[in-house]
């Protein structure tokens, strides 16, 4: 390390600093202007509003600072500017609501510190890998439980227990990939040696192979068994992804997309649902009174923004069916525009760069591959909804990540963001950019067993 | 494995760039198609929830403004039109589901704030809340208008005043009419039955007859015969005609006659303040089928008059081929019979060609735009729209219309207050034809004052009631014109 220069953490930390502090300014402001176009008037409590956002973007601030102070300094920015644009969406469509997302974002943030202070090995997550598929399994199938899972809005993707609802969904995806990670690192070299011969093809030993069938077979259950076509999608693609980059099979990408089309032409086939997406999705237009309503009102939304956009509380987004939710882009798009639609497109091309840079900097395979997963399910599942809903793929609905309401969802969202902290802390450990030193974790498992031992405490800054 | 993140890496800038891609089709490229969508209401729902420019007169008066509602309705706004009635074809009308008409439709962008300009001046009132809204500024005077309403009275028909050397109106008044309070109301049921019960109504009272309908002009007409006969040099102040009651034009064994059969002759300054009939019949035949119907198109008739109000029609006068078969036609065409029809508006105007040196102004209502500070948008430059006839032949002509007014067809009517003036020529169109019960059109052309001319005038009453068929263009629109020209010269 240079002595002369500030330390590579201090400065990521005080640019992170910055780009959180301007994220809660450029929300604040977007918020102000949200209620002058609606109402005409200042928020009356926007300095509480101002004080509460800081509050809560500066703990996230503080807890990398403290937890993860090596880790790019990008990501947490651009999450929480992300969320506080889908927050000022929706508290312009419903004040309800406003409240809740305030009460998710807060739970949303302690779960995000929470994972950083829990998981402060990255390999400690790699000796749990069955665990995950267990739990992602588990999830996945709970919607179709009897008596715990229900449909909403024609998707069987909700589980009730308790008072709590929630959607299993958006934490099994993270369950996943935390398993293909683990599997894949510890069996990518047995994939891709391909031991079994069926005629000119070598293909994987069979023992090797039936672990991700199984998890392909899951999103087949998913699309099936709940109608959820924008998870089945993401959990397929997060699979196909993860297995060829680990193998560096070009083969599988192959054998993937035959799966999908394969899959996706016999579920067209064997389901009307499916079908009317499709039918949809070419035109809406001639379907406006039925099924195409909700993509021409998001075309009109859209067209009417314009390059500029309504302006804030000026345009009509209450037109647009679900706006809140899986519509959100489309509001973001009448008001603020080609200009502001454009931002929230950068703004996830900033998160997936800075996802695959720590995944190219990470020298653990099970950090590579889980920073490549938990990136690809940022990536694809917002290119699903936003491309669902501007027509450049067949809608599935699937909520925008960390923009759209939903209590689920912006807590998974926060829970992989700081995973995401922690492996991109952890290779700038392994870079010495900042000094590795044992995690306060392992401070207290030293101090136990030397307590244990009767030694005496010298050696406790050991490297471990 | 880095490799394949590098290739991910791209994969995802493609994809990303793909939505890009299609974001800027749809906002840019596809916008005005998804605005115009017949289904897309979202322009008409934030039109008629945003507040609205006012609409003014010259004189600042405010005919058509929007006052917040109370609360709790379905709209922010409500328009209004604080005068009624009174410029009900000037400003239209502002509906959610029936659209807008006349200015509210023309000028809607600017009284929205919705243009470029208005737009980009407005960025900076996204942070005060100020609205954009822009404002127009039209031609009229409340005076003159309100007169022409009062003089008018209860009789179908209309009155158009321009000022000649730049062609803004002054005063457009037609009769029947609607008052547009009653259409732009919230409840679009209640708007669409007042709107279908107005449509049928007798008398359109929707359509402004003044630029939107066309009538036989009569004698009126004689201006434009007669100025194209000057101009080509067939006819001139010592042209003479005999006496007669009668002519009969080739082709037919009808003679044409003069109004009430009268016997009729003399000199051009005498055969146009009577209104002689027959002397204009020769005059027309004499210039022939093609040389009229160029005199007429000089006038502009057959175009439709270049106004800034929707849906202006055309006068007409006929055609070279009818005409060479139909010379009898082409005679009483001369003096506004038979298929000549003409708008009210387009006769103002040709009236007002006459003041101006014989330059015939385009019309226009639309003074000027403002945004919402009070900046000038656009100012209408006035523009030449024709020249039908030599500024000689103006000056004459400008002497016979005085003639009218001192010993002839207006002699009764068209003395204005304080000795002012003016040039004017009557019209007496007949619509029955011989033998049944009389039935007539009355009008009235006039300017002042005559020799620095600051009005140029037009009253049409239609011949719906037997009181206006038994009268004439100078008993019946004469007082109304001079009412109207007295007020609007006082001062």
């Amino acid at each position: 390390m240079n002595g002369t220069s500030q330390p590579i953490g201090a400065t990521r930390r005080s640019t992170e600093f910055q780009l959180v502090f301007m994220a809660a300014m450029i929300t604040a402001t977007a918020y102000t202007l949200a209620s002058l176009g609606k109402n005409s008037v200042i928020p009356p409590r926007i300095l509480p509003f101002l004080a509460v956002l800081l509050l809560v973007l500066m703990s996230a601030h503080i807890g990398v600072r403290w937890l993860a102070r090596g880790a790019d300094s990008t990501l947490l920015p651009v999450a929480v500017l992300l969320n506080g644009l889908g927050y000022v969406m929706i508290a312009r469509l419903s004040e309800r609501l406003a409240g809740l997302q305030t009460t998710w974002t807060f739970i949303g943030v302690a779960c995000f510190i929470a994972v950083l202070f829990l998981v402060q090995r990255v390999n400690d997550l790699a000796r749990y890998t069955w665990t995950f598929f267990f739990f992602g399994a588990g999830l996945l199938l709970l919607p179709m439980v009897p008596g715990v899972g229900f449909s909403s809005g024609g998707a069987r993707i909700w589980v009730s227990v308790g008072p709590i609802n929630f959607q299993p969904g958006e934490f099994a995806k993270l369950a996943l990939a935390l398993f293909f990670a683990g599997y894949l690192s510890e069996n990518r070299d047995l994939i891709s040696a391909g031991t079994w011969k069926v005629g000119r093809l070598n293909l994987p030993d069979p023992r090797h192979l039936l672990p991700l069938l199984t998890a392909w077979g899951f999103s087949v259950v998913v699309m099936v068994g709940q109608k959820d076509l924008g998870s089945s999608l993401l959990f397929f693609t997060l699979f196909i992804v993860m297995v060829w980059v680990a193998t560096e099979k070009t083969s599988f990408l192959v054998i993937g997309l035959a799966l999908f089309v394969a899959g996706a032409t016999a579920a067209y086939f064997m389901f009307d649902h499916v079908q009317t997406r499709f039918a949809i999705w070419l035109d809406p237009w001639s379907r406006y009174e039925a099924k195409g309503f909700q993509i021409a009102q998001a075309m009109y939304a859209l067209g009417s923004g314009g390059v500029s956009g309504t302006g804030l509380g000026l345009g009509d987004p209450t037109r647009i069916p679900e706006a809140k939710n899986d519509f959100i882009f489309a509001a973001i798009g009448e008001e603020m525009g080609l200009f502001g639609a454009t931002a929230i497109l950068v703004a996830f091309l900033l998160l997936i760069g800075a996802g695959l840079r720590t995944a190219m900097r990470a020298h653990r395979p099970f950090e590579k591959l889980l920073a490549v997963g938990l990136t690809t399910i940022l990536g694809i599942q917002a290119f699903i909804i936003i491309g669902g809903v501007i027509r450049v793929v067949p809608l599935t609905g699937i909520t925008l990540p960390f923009v759209s309401y939903g209590g689920s969802s912006l807590v998974a969202n926060y829970i992989l963001l700081a995973l995401l902290i922690r492996v991109s802390d952890s290779s700038a450990r392994g870079l010495s950019e900042v000094p590795n030193t044992a995690t306060s974790g392992e401070r207290f498992a030293v101090r136990r067993a030397i307590r244990k031992s009767k030694r005496h405490p010298d050696n406790q800054d050991d490297q471990s | 494995m880095n490799t394949r993140i590098r290739h991910l890496a791209l994969v995802m800038i493609i994809l990303y760039v793909i939505l890009f891609v299609q974001l800027n089709v749809i906002q840019v490229g596809r916008k005005n198609t998804l605005d115009s969508d017949t289904r897309n209401t979202r322009q008409t729902v934030r039109d008629y929830n945003d507040p609205r420019g006012d609409i003014r007169t010259k004189d600042g008066v405010i005919i058509a403004t929007s006052i917040r509602n109370e609360s709790g309705s379905e709209f922010a706004w409500q328009r209004t039109y604080p005068k009624g009635d009174l410029y009900s074809a000037i400003t239209g009308y502002f509906t959610f589901a029936y659209g807008a008409t006349q200015l509210e439709k023309t000028q809607n962008d600017i009284l929205a704030g919705r243009t470029v300009e208005q737009q980009i001046k407005g960025i900076g009132s996204l942070f005060n809340g100020q609205n954009t809204t822009g404002s127009v500024q039209t031609t009229l005077d409340s005076r003159i208008q309100q007169a022409a309403k009062d003089a008018l009275g209860k009789r179908e028909g209309s009155v158009v005043v321009i000022e000649p050397s730049t062609g803004a109106i002054k005063a457009m008044w037609s009769y029947p009419t609607y008052d547009p309070n009653l259409v732009a109301v919230q409840d679009d049921e209640l708007a669409g039955d007042v709107l279908r019960y107005l449509d049928s109504m007798p008398g359109k009272p929707l359509l402004a007859n003044a630029y939107q309908e066309r009538y036989m002009p009569g004698s009126t007409f004689k201006v434009i015969t007669t100025a194209g006969a000057l101009d080509a040099g067939l006819i001139n102040t010592e042209s003479f005609w005999e006496d007669e009651s009668e002519f009969l034009p080739p082709q037919t064994n009808d003679p044409i006659q003069n109004y009430a059969n009268k016997v009729c002759g003399g000199d051009l300054a005498e055969v146009f303040r009577r209104s002689c009939n027959t002397p204009f019949a020769r005059t027309a035949i004499a210039l022939g089928p093609q040389k009229m119907v160029d005199i007429t198109k000089g006038f502009g008739i057959g175009e439709v008059i270049p106004f800034d109000l929707p849906r202006a029609v055309s006068s007409q006068f006929g055609d070279v081929d009818y005409f060479k078969e139909n010379l009898p036609l082409l005679g009483i065409g001369g003096f506004g019979q038979g298929n000549t029809q003409m708008v009210p508006l387009h006769m103002a105007m040709v009236a007002a060609s006459i003041a101006n040196n014989g330059i015939m102004m385009k019309p226009y209502v639309v003074a000027a735009t403002y945004d919402h500070g009070g900046t000038v948008l656009r100012r209408t430059t006035p523009t030449v729209w024709k020249t039908p006839m030599s500024s000689a032949t103006s000056a004459l002509l400008t002497e016979l219309m005085i003639g009218v007014v001192n010993e002839g067809t207006a002699k009764c009517c068209m003395s204005l207050a304080n000795g002012i003036q003016a040039a004017a020529k009557t019209g007496t169109a007949q619509l029955n034809a011989a033998g049944e019960p009389q039935s007539s059109h009355a009008w009235m052309i006039a300017f002042a004052p005559a020799q620095a001319p600051r009005y140029a005038i037009v009253v049409m009453l239609k011949g719906t009631t037997a009181e206006i068929s038994a009268g004439t263009g100078g008993t019946l629109a004469g007082p109304i014109a001079k009412k109207v020209l007295d007020i609007a010269l006082t001062r």
